[in-house]
C-alpha cells in the first residue's frame, strides 16, 4: 500500500546559477549605495535644519546685526539685519509666510520631523536590501560549493482507511500536503462514500461479469472515461471486479495524484471515487496519462459493460444511495452528469479522464 | 588576418570608449562651469550698472538665512561693493572700479572658454579619426564628406 518514496535531488547551482546570484547581489549592492547617498543627503538636510533653528533662535537677541549682504554670487555689500524678529518662510509653490522667531522655530521643527520620517523609511529600505544582498551572497557561495537540495515525498501515516488512501493517492510532494488536509476533514464523508460504493459495486459486478470481454482494447481511452464515470457510481461494483486487477495497479493511484482540485472536500477522501466524477467535471487535474493507459485497458472491458448496465441504474442508485446515505456528499451530484453518458458519449467527453476503475478497486481494497 | 583585424578594431573601440569619451565628458563639464562664472559676472555688471543709473544708495534686501528663510536687511551705503577676486579675497570697489574689474574678469573668462572649446574640438576630432580607422578596417562604406 505504501507508495515508494520518491525523492528528487537538485543541485543548488542549477536552481541558482552562481553567476546569476553574483549579478543579483551586485545589483542589490548598487541599489544599496544609491540609498546610502539618499540617506546622506537627508542627514545633511536635517543638520542644516538644526543649524538654522539655532540661528533663528539667536537672532532676536539683538536689534541690528552687522552683516555682509550678498549681491549675486560674487559681490557683497556691508549692511545690517533689521527687524530681527520677522522671518519670511517659504512654504512651497511660491507662498511665503511672515513669522516670528518662535513660530519659525516651530515650522522648522515640523520640517525636521518630516525629514526624520524620510530617514527612517530609507533606513528600512536599506535593511531590506542588505538582507537581500546577504541572501544572494550566501546562495552564491552555496551554489559554488555544490550544495544540493533534496526533496522527498511526504507519506503521512494516518489511521486505517485514510492512511491507506493517502498513501496511494499522494505520490507527489506537492499534493501530499493537500491530501493530508482533505482526508482528515472528510472522514465522515469517506465512510458514507464507502458504504455507497459497496452497494454500487455489487450491482456493477453483476453487469461486469457479463460484459467483461465486450469492450476490448479499442476503446480503452474512451472506455476509461466511461469507466471513470461509472466508477464513481459503481465504485463498489468495480471494486469487486477489479480488485485483483487493481491490486497490481498501485501505481495508478500514485499517478493520479489529485492535483489542485481539492476544491471539493470529498475529493481527497475518496480519490478513486471522486476522481472520475471530478474528471468529468474537470475538477481534478490528473497528471498522468501513461500509467492510466494500461489500467484503462483493463478497466475498459469492465467499463463498457458497467456503463451500459449501470448507467441508468447507477444514476438512480447513485443518487438514491448518495442522497440518503450521504446527504452532503458531492459525489452524487458529480455522478449526475457522467452517469448518463453512454459509452459512445462518454468516449467523446471523457477523453481527458483516463482514469480507470482502478481507483475504485483501490478504494475497495482499502476498505477491506 | 581577420582575427588581427578584429583585434585592432576591438582595441580602437576600447580606446575610444575608455579614454576619449570620458575625456570629452570631462572637458565639457569644465567648460560649463566657466560658462556659469561668465554668467555670474555679467549679471553683476548689469546690476551695478542699474544701481549707477538709478543712483541708488540705500538698499533694502531680503537675506536668505538658509533653507529659504529670509530676513530683512538694510544696506545704508551701496556705493562700495566687495567683489570676489578669487582665492578667497574680496576687494572693496566703488561702482566704476567694480565695473572695470568685471570687464577685465569677463575677458579672462572668455579666454578660458575659448581654450576649453579648442580642447573639446580636438578630442572630438580624435574620436572621429579612430572611428574612421575602424571603418577602414571593416571596409565599410565611407561616410559622405559633406
Amino acid at each position: 500500500m505504501e507508495a515508494p518514496i520518491k525523492g528528487t535531488v537538485t543541485s543548488l547551482s542549477s536552481l541558482f546559477p552562481v553567476e546569476e546570484a553574483q549579478k543579483a547581489s551586485k545589483r542589490v549592492e548598487e541599489s544599496i549605495t544609491e540609498r546610502q547617498k539618499q540617506l546622506d543627503q537627508l542627514r545633511e538636510f536635517a543638520a542644516d535644519n538644526n543649524t538654522l533653528i539655532n540661528l533663528v533662535q539667536r537672532l532676536p537677541d539683538q536689534l541690528h546685526h552687522e552683516i555682509m549682504v550678498p549681491f549675486g554670487k560674487a559681490a557683497f555689500f556691508p549692511g545690517h539685519l533689521v527687524h530681527t524678529n520677522e522671518f519670511l518662510v517659504l512654504l512651497g509653490e511660491g507662498h511665503y509666510a511672515e513669522r516670528t522667531a518662535k513660530q519659525t522655530v516651530e515650522i522648522l521643527n515640523r520640517r525636521g520631523k518630516a525629514l526624520e520620517v524620510q530617514v527612517e523609511a530609507v533606513k528600512a529600505l536599506m535593511q531590506d536590501l542588505k538582507a537581500e544582498a546577504s541572501f544572494f551572497d550566501a546562495t552564491a557561495s552555496e551554489a559554488a560549493d555544490g550544495l544540493v537540495e533534496i526533496r522527498e515525498d511526504y507519506v503521512e501515516e494516518t489511521s486505517t482507511k485514510e492512511a491507506s488512501m493517502k498513501g496511494t493517492v499522494k505520490p507527489e510532494l506537492t499534493i501530499s500536503s493537500e491530501a493530508e488536509n482533505v482526508p482528515s476533514v472528510k472522514d465522515e464523508e469517506y465512510d458514507r462514500i464507502l458504504s455507497r460504493l459497496a452497494e454500487l459495486e455489487k450491482e456493477e459486478e453483476e453487469a461486469e461479469n457479463a460484459n467483461q470481454e465486450e469492450l476490448g482494447e479499442a476503446g480503452s481511452d474512451i472506455s476509461l472515461d466511461d469507466v471513470i464515470l461509472e466508477e464513481e457510481m459503481k465504485s463498489s461494483e468495480l471494486k469487486e471486479r477489479g480488485e485483483s486487477r487493481f491490486q497490481s495497479t498501485e501505481k495508478f493511484p500514485d499517478n493520479w495524484h489529485v492535483q489542485g482540485s481539492k476544491s471539493t472536500s470529498k475529493d481527497c477522501i475518496v480519490p478513486e471515487n471522486c476522481l472520475p466524477e471530478n474528471l468529468a467535471y474537470g475538477k481534478f487535474n490528473l497528471t498522468e496519462s501513461a500509467p492510466r493507459e494500461p489500467q484503462a485497458k483493463e478497466d475498459a472491458p469492465r467499463e463498457p459493460q458497467a456503463k451500459e448496465d449501470v448507467k441508468a441504474p447507477v444514476i438512480a442508485e447513485a443518487k438514491a444511495d448518495a442522497l440518503p446515505t450521504k446527504p452532503g456528499f458531492d459525489s452524487s451530484k458529480a455522478f449526475t452528469g457522467s452517469i448518463i453518458e453512454h459509452t459512445s458519449d462518454v468516449n467523446s467527453r471523457e477523453q481527458s479522464v483516463s482514469h480507470s476503475s482502478k481507483p475504485v478497486s483501490r478504494f475497495k481494497m482499502q476498505r477491506k | 588576418m581577420d582575427t588581427i583585424k578584429q583585434e585592432k578594431v576591438r582595441r580602437f573601440e576600447e580606446f575610444v570608449d575608455r579614454r576619449l569619451k570620458p575625456d570629452l565628458v570631462h572637458a565639457i563639464a569644465q567648460r560649463d562651469k566657466v560658462f556659469e562664472q561668465k554668467k555670474i559676472f555679467s549679471d553683476l555688471r548689469i546690476n551695478i550698472e542699474n544701481l549707477e543709473k538709478n543712483s541708488v544708495t540705500n538698499l533694502k534686501t531680503l537675506v536668505n538665512l538658509g533653507s529659504e528663510v529670509y530676513m530683512q536687511a538694510n544696506v545704508p551705503d551701496a556705493t562700495h561693493i566687495f567683489v570676489d577676486v578669487g582665492l578667497g579675497f574680496h576687494v572693496e570697489f566703488t561702482w566704476s572700479e567694480a565695473l572695470n574689474y568685471i570687464s577685465a574678469r569677463e575677458e579672462k573668462i572668455a579666454r578660458q572658454i575659448e581654450e576649453y572649446t579648442r580642447l573639446i574640438a580636438s578630442i572630438k576630432a580624435q574620436i572621429k579619426m579612430v572611428c574612421e580607422g575602424i571603418r577602414e578596417l571593416l571596409q565599410l562604406p565611407a561616410e559622405p564628406a559633406y
